[in-house]
């Protein structure tokens, strides 16, 4: 009796499993592109930053989401030069922190009265400045599961489920005439689960993966000749 | 019969280890969120782009300010006890700003420095945390570390700097130039596999590159230190001074009024001879004065 019951729990949850695999790791991602001023050329030997903008009192923009973006598009185009969001933090303190970061193109302006200021911008030959807005979060979460330890026994048994969102803006300012040159937002959205039958196995939806590919493409597809 | 007698002792002690070891499991997981936590502040700090103000400034860290620590006791067994100490890497930061921001700095520890820079000193500056304050996401449910920090920075002229008879530092509030608030403030979200200390630490750290980013941009605009900085430009022409602080066109943080006039202690009193209360608790309200000190 306690056996049928034992199988009976197991086909069910293998069940859950099969379900959980066919519905997990679905993602779905919008892009919306507005740009202008194309260079149609490529960049040539000039350089691009992309900043995480963080300001907002209840979020960050994540460092390693703008890492994976610089990644992406280095990747696609190794000739474009992107220069590491913390190092240039560090190279221009005081004037990218959250408190002073420029809100608008036209006030690089201000900073360039700075000669040191003005100098390194120089030595960096920087031609896009690219600020990514936007976090990921998980939404609503469901499900139960208990895990339990015995002498000699340990285990999960339930099922979890949640969601997660991923929204990001990215704003691009062409620095040599210190205007705004276009915007890109993803929005990606997922369900994750976790069947435990004895083992938890996360099924994860790589949902801020999927919005890193789809900014990244779409600002691969604005600065690179050959894409 | 000895090697059955010893499988059988073993067989005895085998459920009893796993007792054990099960039963330190549990007093582990339930004593995990009542137990101390401490955090030594550390970071590294770029110097300021900037080109430096042609001042020689004298600076004094009081023992409240270089070896500032705050303790906040656990209200209930959900909580911690948490211990940071930001004395270290407050002066590690401000030595650093302050150097990139100032053509000379004269760090002042006792009378023979006073005495011996007296005519090259513009001015000295003292600062002092009045206030600060943090979140954990145990406090308020948000995945948020938070650190809040008001400075009070004093400018006075290196007249206004006594010895008193015991040998210790102190001065005249009356003679003072200038002071005025700086407020910081540095969160972190929490992330995977990053520790209760670790996210303190980074919100401490950004809370300093905030005070840093406030005290360049708004140093030339406080009313008493552009006086100042006239005084002495009309002193040594030519010099340039507030004009290479830009304004932002970001807004800052609303910034709290500060109330407090109390003298900044600036006596060698070692961390020991402090009274208790100066461990200031997080959480403290805005009424909360700085670490007090001698007033002469």
């Amino acid at each position: 009796m306690k056996r049928l019951r034992i199988a009976d729990l197991a086909s069910r949850s293998a069940g859950l499993l099969v379900i959980a695999l066919l519905l997990g790791g679905c993602v779905n991602a919008t892009v919306d592109e507005m740009t202008y001023n194309e260079p149609v050329a490529g960049i040539g030997e000039s350089s691009v930053v992309i900043l995480g903008r963080r300001h907002a009192p209840d979020y960050d923009t994540e460092f390693d989401f703008i890492e994976c973006i610089g990644d992406h598009i280095h990747r696609g185009d190794p000739s474009i030069e992107v220069i590491n969001e913390i190092a240039f933090i560090n190279q221009f303190y005081p004037w990218f922190e959250p408190r002073t970061a420029p809100m608008q193109p036209q006030t690089i302006d201000r900073l360039l009265q700075l000669p040191p200021v003005a100098d390194r911008f120089a030595e960096m030959k920087l031609e896009y400045m690219i600020w990514i807005d936007g976090n990921t979060v998980d939404t609503e979460s469901t499900g139960s599961m208990s895990c339990g330890i015995g002498p000699g026994v340990a285990g999960c048994f339930g099922f979890g489920t949640w969601g997660t969102e991923s929204e990001y803006e990215a704003t691009i300012w062409d620095f040599t005439d210190k205007v705004e040159v276009g915007r890109v937002s993803a929005v990606a959205s997922g369900q994750s689960y976790m069947p435990a039958v004895v083992v938890p196995i996360p099924i994860i939806a790589p949902v801020q993966g999927t919005a890193c590919d789809s900014l990244g493409d779409q600002l691969l597809e604005y600065l690179s000749a050959h894409h | 019969m000895g090697v059955a007698s010893l499988a059988s002792t073993t067989s005895d002690l085998e459920p009893s280890v796993f007792g054990r070891w099960l039963l330190l499991l549990c007093l582990t997981l339930l004593g995990a969120g009542c137990g101390s936590k401490q955090v030594i502040v550390e970071g590294n700090f770029p110097s300021p782009l900037l080109d430096p103000l042609p001042l020689t400034l004298g600076v004094i860290y009081p023992s409240a300010f270089a070896e500032h620590e705050f303790f906040d006791e656990a209200k209930g067994r959900a909580e911690s006890d948490w211990l940071v100490k930001t004395g270290a890497a407050q002066v590690q930061f401000w030595d650093t700003l302050f150097d990139g921001m100032f053509a000379s700095v004269v760090h002042i520890r006792d009378w023979e420095t006073v005495e011996r820079h007296r005519a090259d000193i513009d001015g000295v500056l003292i600062p002092a945390i009045g206030e600060l304050q943090y979140t954990v996401p145990t406090h308020t449910n948000v995945k948020i570390y938070e650190i809040w920090m008001r400075y009070e920075f004093r400018l006075v002229d290196i007249s206004a700097i006594h010895q008193q008879e015991d040998g210790a530092l102190t001065f005249n509030p009356d003679e003072r130039l200038a002071v005025w608030p700086i407020t910081a403030y540095g969160k972190t979200p929490t992330a995977f596999l990053q520790t209760d200390e670790e996210a303190v630490n980074l919100a401490a750290v950004v809370a300093l590159r905030d005070a840093g980013a406030h005290f360049v941009t708004t140093f030339g605009a406080t009313p008493d230190i552009a006086l100042w900085l006239n005084t002495i430009a009309t002193r040594e022409q030519p010099a340039g001074t507030s004009s290479s602080m830009p304004e932002t066109d970001s807004a800052p943080p609303t910034d709290t009024p500060v109330a407090v006039e109390s003298a900044a202690d600036i006596t060698t009193t070692s961390l020991d001879e402090r009274e208790p209360d100066e461990r200031q608790p997080a959480n403290a309200s805005s009424a909360n004065p700085a670490p007090s000190g001698e007033t002469s």
